[in-house]
């Protein structure tokens, strides 16, 4: 379309198709949107059967390309080969009807519909036109979970399984196209230890059948463990494309961000001071049990455990958004009761939730009002809020959390994830919290963003803030936690000191596995 | 206490028998709204004459709804009243519902609105029609047959307003002098008649007359007027002669209104319901007679 | 060379398009309504003249004031449509508490308080009772209405006192008392919206309303609260109503909420709540008046003003989407 020089590049290349052409190959690739150059001079070449990772900053270009590859939006430049072809991909139907199936960051699912119903979404099969033939779907689905490892019933509504196996479905769906290339879009982040593990294998099995896979995440250890060859763009340019092999995490990260980070974690040791937070045979039925622990001033108390093991449920009830059926919470050694987060707010305690975009950020509203919403009232004394006061407070927690914003009235929906992350703990600086309560402090940032949001926790625990930790990802819970708690299935299952963590104790604990084995 | 107590329910029982043991007499009436005062008229007039006559009555409201209406005249089916007299909210879609009662043997009477079909054994109602033409009579010899006027018509499609429209129209065809210089809905609505005479009022520089289809528009018409300070040059002429409009009639405010009887249709529906238990002759069409109302005739 | 152009091109149209497209973004409905204005303008010479724009905002200021309640409502992301039988009943109350000849601000008093109080009480339901908005203030819909006829008897009460009926037929200098009443309402709302806590927090709970919760905003109350002010106002404009009519009508104001809805959504406030300003509001409800005003003065037949209103609403709504 328009590219004449392509066009006859195609002419002559449709004769004689190089034998062993890579799958894929994109070159030259140009993509700009009103004021941004979203792509410049962009290559990707993705051979059959290989896992290829697709690793970059948030901002780096990863997405855009991918919705080139998957027809959303049109390339300015550049050629795709597909078998070595030139590809028009003109709408995401074509994508798919060429084999390429992209499995979305955000799930794209109908709740209300059985899971069967959602892996055939729009192409259910049918008898005579128009019924759809229930059996074969059911057939059809309970075989493709099967081929997961997954035992979910496909008459289940799809709203009743947990995130991580709606991801699953999602999976399973996209491979049900029998597509040539699957595109995965951090598929990982909502995903438990086990999960991955298993979803790994399944990726293995994808590619001995000759399946090629482009995987996108900002797990750089996830890299390490499945993919064969990785391509880092960084700022819409193409930077390297390398075997796994030949490299280490840190040369990965230094092309990644473009510098060296000298240290991925900056944790500090600090003396621990009085307990702040006490937590005593914390109950609510069904969710947790008896879960009881302290946080002194300037610790860093950090709390692992799978999916569903009760550990953020923990962290919304001491913060007073679910409610308790027994147990006793003290601050500062005084006993407290805490029955909503307006209580908490007041007692100094702030949660960082796990999803920002649901729970924490109001994302029509300005990163100013987002900023300043739990402190609020105290900025209007009378009866109007004190303009000057407010921006200025604002201004300063800009400055201190170098967020990247073009004003403080950007609306918090446009900002970047490692931004929004920012303007959430901004929240809680306000308030001048003595805990802090941090769900997943980390997922689905960038690792510059991650390094920052380090520093941060360790300024603030300098400070005397104590502040818990509640992490799906492994490194940071050895990285930054003095202390570590494991929760499985609602209790507390194993507590080591910093010195004493290991990666194999913590799993071994987060199953459930007696300790002895450890 | 206790006395007090047993002596109510048993009041209540008693109070409670006759109703059931004197069904077959019982006069059921379904009204298409109370929300209007002409219809609470409407039954005032039946209940007195009801309580004249020792005749049980039964009165229901449709809220202007037409299924309601169905569903309550099935119960007074079902109560197995003696005559069911309905003001229906609609000619049309109460037709299914006669049908309904003829088939149960009960006589029908259809009161100020009509049926469309299903046999009725008597229709009491006012000619709009010839009210129109009432009200264009007295506008024409009170300008001399000569001025601008200008029409408030009601909810536009309801045969209230056809009527009086048509009749209004008709009886100005013996006035080649007088122009209709706006015709605007108000819906039968005293807020809407207020508004739509505004703003009428801003559009037509000389206005001698107007003629509102119900009293309701007509009193806000002259809210409108007031305001505008022209109550000199523009008289109004109604139509219903409910109490607010005879009030205004009389205090000089509203020139005319015409004056449909509507305690004298619930009476007449009620004294026909009685003719049809006694098996008397009853007439097909009672016509309800209409009146012009002034100052002068209200002395 | 194909690249330099690009580029140029590029930076020539962000440049040249953005400030004209962000203007149009803001005043999208502000041109949908001159637009308005200019072609009634041009149709009917007596649409232009003073008398008439006073004619039409003192018009307008009832549905604008409902609209006014109804915008915080919509912005918290709910709904009531009990506002047009709030309306009445309050008038109903206002009039009865007046011809029985107590003092005038008794009355007013009295039909505020109602106001109020229902409107309270259909955000406790909400809140409390966590019933739908929609189901909540559709039964006080209803209610509200039969409580205004068993009070009424279905009849109008009249006959009320000069100072009462000032307040909507009279003039403050040379401007409408109603159009100064609806002038407060909408400064107070303004300034209520962007400068106070009350404010910020109805844009927080309609924007997400659990992560509002979870940063320490109160939400049952400050939603009841809403629901209070939407009462408040319907009893508000039931005073103009009342006044202006010389008479409390059993079934005034019914139909109303549909159009302070309209008005609110006019004035580019979202029903999903969150997003949308009263200022908004204010030019909704007036196109919502210009067009009704101008219908009578074209004499347009009673048929095809209701096909025509509907138009012009989409198109207006239309236009401004487009221009977004």
């Amino acid at each position: 379309m328009g590219h004449p020089a392509i066009e006859s590049l195609g002419v002559m290349t449709t004769q004689t198709p190089p034998a062993d052409a890579p799958l894929l190959q994109m070159q030259g690739i140009d993509k700009s949107f009103p004021g941004v150059q979203a792509l410049h001079d962009v290559a990707l070449q993705v051979r059959v059967g290989e896992v290829h990772a697709l690793v970059g900053e948030n901002g780096a270009g990863k997405s855009t390309l991918m919705r080139i590859l998957g027809g959303v939006h049109q390339r300015d430049r550049g050629e795709i080969l597909w078998h070595g072809r030139p590809l028009e991909i003109r709408s995401p139907l074509e994508a798919r009807a060429h084999g390429i199936s992209i499995i979305h960051q955000e799930l794209n699912q109908v709740p209300g519909l059985s899971v069967a119903e959602n892996i055939f979404l729009g192409r259910e099969p049918r008898r005579a036109l128009v019924w759809v033939d229930w059996t074969q779907m059911r057939l059809r689905a309970t075989r493709l979970l099967a081929d997961l490892g997954l035992s979910i019933d496909p008459r289940r509504r799809l709203g009743t399984l947990s995130v991580a196996e709606q991801q699953l479905v999602e999976i399973a769906k996209a491979l049900s196209s029998e597509a040539e290339l699957v595109i995965m879009d951090e598929p990982t982040a909502a995903l438990t230890i086990e999960e991955t593990q298993r979803l790994f294998g399944f990726i293995r099995d994808l590619r001995t059948r000759g399946v090629a896979i482009i995987y996108i995440t900002h797990r750089l250890e996830e890299v390490f463990s499945i993919a064969d060859r990785v391509t880092v763009l960084r700022d819409g340019q193409y930077v390297s494309t390398t075997a796994v092999a030949d490299m280490t995490l840190d040369e990965l990260i230094r092309l990644m961000v473009g510098r060296r980070l000298t240290e991925k974690f900056p944790k500090e040791t600090v003396a621990p001071g009085e307990a702040v937070l006490e937590v005593r045979g914390l109950t609510r039925a069904g969710v947790f049990e008896d879960v009881s622990f302290v946080v002194h001033h300037g610790e860093i108390l950090g709390i692992a455990g799978l999916i569903g093991s009760g550990k953020t449920e923990v962290a919304h009830a001491v913060f007073g958004a679910d409610p308790i059926d027994r147990g006793e919470i003290y601050l500062d050694g005084r006993r407290v009761a805490i029955p909503s987060p307006s209580a908490a707010i007041a007692l100094g305690i702030g949660l960082v939730t796990e999803d920002r975009k649901r729970l924490g950020l109001i994302l029509q509203m300005s990163v100013r009002a987002n900023i300043t919403l739990p402190v609020i009232r105290t900025l209007a004394p009378a009866v109007f809020i004190r303009r000057r006061r407010e921006q200025a407070l604002v201004a300063q927690a800009i400055r201190d959390l170098h967020m990247a914003v073009t004003s403080p009235e950007q609306l918090a929906r446009n900002l970047s994830g490692g931004t929004q992350q920012k303007a959430v703990v901004a929240k809680w600086l306000q308030t001048h919290a003595r805990v802090l309560l941090l769900a997943e402090p980390t997922r689905g940032i960038d690792v510059g963003a991650k390094v920052e949001m380090y520093r941060l926790m360790v300024d603030l625990a300098r400070r005397g803030v104590g502040i818990v930790m509640i992490s799906s990802e492994m490194p940071e819970i050895l990285g930054m936690s003095d202390r570590i708690l494991v929760m499985h299935d609602g209790r507390i299952t194993a507590e080591f000191p910093r010195e004493r963590a290991t990666q194999e104790a913590i799993l071994a604990s987060a199953s459930g596995r007696p300790p002895s084995a450890v | 206490m206790r006395r007090g107590v047993l002596a109510g329910a048993v009041l209540l029982v008693v109070a409670a028998l006759p109703l059931y043991a004197a069904a077959p007499s019982t006069v059921g009436l379904s009204i298409s709204t109370l929300n209007n005062p002409f219809f609470v008229d409407l039954r005032d007039g039946a209940q007195a004459q009801a309580a004249k006559a020792k005749v049980p009555l039964t009165v229901l409201d449709a809220q202007n709804d037409a299924a309601r209406e169905a569903s309550q005249i099935e119960d007074l089916i079902q109560k197995k009243v003696a005559v069911i007299a309905i003001n229906p909210t609609d000619s049309n879609a109460i037709v299914p519902v006669i049908k309904k009662v003829n088939a149960a043997k009960i006589p029908v009477i259809t009161v100020d609105r009509g049926a469309n079909g299903g046999q009725v054994a008597a229709h009491i109602a006012s000619d709009n029609v010839a009210g129109g033409v009432m009200a264009a009579g007295y506008v024409g010899k009170r300008l001399n047959g000569k001025g601008n006027v200008v029409m408030l018509e009601g909810i536009a499609g309801t045969s209230a307003a056809r009527d009086r429209g048509k009749g209004f129209r008709d009886g100005l065809k013996k006035y080649p002098g007088i122009k209709l210089v706006a015709v605007q809905t108000a819906d039968f609505d005293r807020a809407k008649g207020l508004t739509v005479m505004e703003n009428i009022l801003q559009a037509q520089k000389k206005i001698d007359a107007v003629f509102a289809q119900n009293d309701e528009m007509a009193l806000g018409a002259i809210k409108a007027i007031e305001a505008a300070k022209r109550q000199k040059e523009i008289f109004v002429v109604g139509f219903d002669a409910t109490a607010d409009a005879l009030a205004a009639v009389k205090g000089g405010a509203m020139a005319a209104t015409i004056a449909q009887q509507p305690k004298e249709m619930g009476r007449l529906a009620v004294e026909a319901a009685l003719k049809l238990i006694r098996k008397q002759p009853v007439a097909k069409f009672t016509p309800v007679p209409l009146k012009l109302v002034t100052k002068d005739t209200l002395k | 060379m194909r690249f330099d152009r690009a580029v140029v091109h590029a930076a020539l149209g962000h440049l040249s398009l953005t400030p004209i497209r962000n203007v149009l973004r803001r005043f999208g409905i502000a041109i949908a309504f001159v637009l308005l204005m200019a072609i009634l303008a041009v149709l009917s010479p007596p649409f232009a003249t003073a008398s008439n724009l006073f004619n039409i905002a003192r018009q307008v200021s009832i549905n604008a004031i409902l609209a006014a309640g109804m915008t915080f409502v919509i912005l918290t992301a709910g709904i009531d449509l009990s506002v047009g039988s709030v309306l009445a009943y309050s008038g109903a109350i206002m009039a009865g508490v007046l011809v029985s000849s107590l003092p005038l601000l008794v009355g007013i008093g009295a039909g505020l308080a109602l106001g109020a109080l229902l409107g309270l009480l259909n955000g406790v339901i909400i809140t409390r009772g966590k019933v739908q908005p929609f189901i909540a203030t559709l039964a006080m819909l209803t209610m509200a209405r039969g409580a205004t006829l068993v009070y009424t008897d279905g009849r109008p009460i009249t006959g009320l006192p000069d100072a009462f009926v000032w307040l909507g037929e009279g003039d403050l200098g040379w401007i409408p008392v109603p159009v100064v009443i609806m002038g407060v309402v909408f400064l107070a709302g303004h300034l209520i919206l962007t400068q106070t806590v009350l404010g910020r927090y109805v844009y927080a709970i309609g924007g997400n309303e659990e992560a509002a919760r979870l940063s320490g905003v109160n939400v049952t109350v400050y939603k009841t609260l809403v629901y209070g002010i939407s009462g408040l106002l319907a009893a508000v404009s039931a005073i103009i109503l009342t006044a202006r009519l010389n008479s409390a009508q059993p079934t005034a104001g019914s139909g109303y909420e549909l159009d302070a809805i309209a008005a609110v959504v006019l004035g580019g406030t979202t029903l999903a709540g969150g997003e949308g300003s009263i200022g908004g509001t204010l030019l909704g409800a007036f196109i919502i008046g210009v067009i009704n005003n101008g219908l009578n003065l074209l004499n347009v037949s009673a048929f095809y003003q209701q096909v025509v209103k509907g138009a012009v609403i989409l198109l207006a709504v239309l236009l401004d989407r487009r221009l977004r």
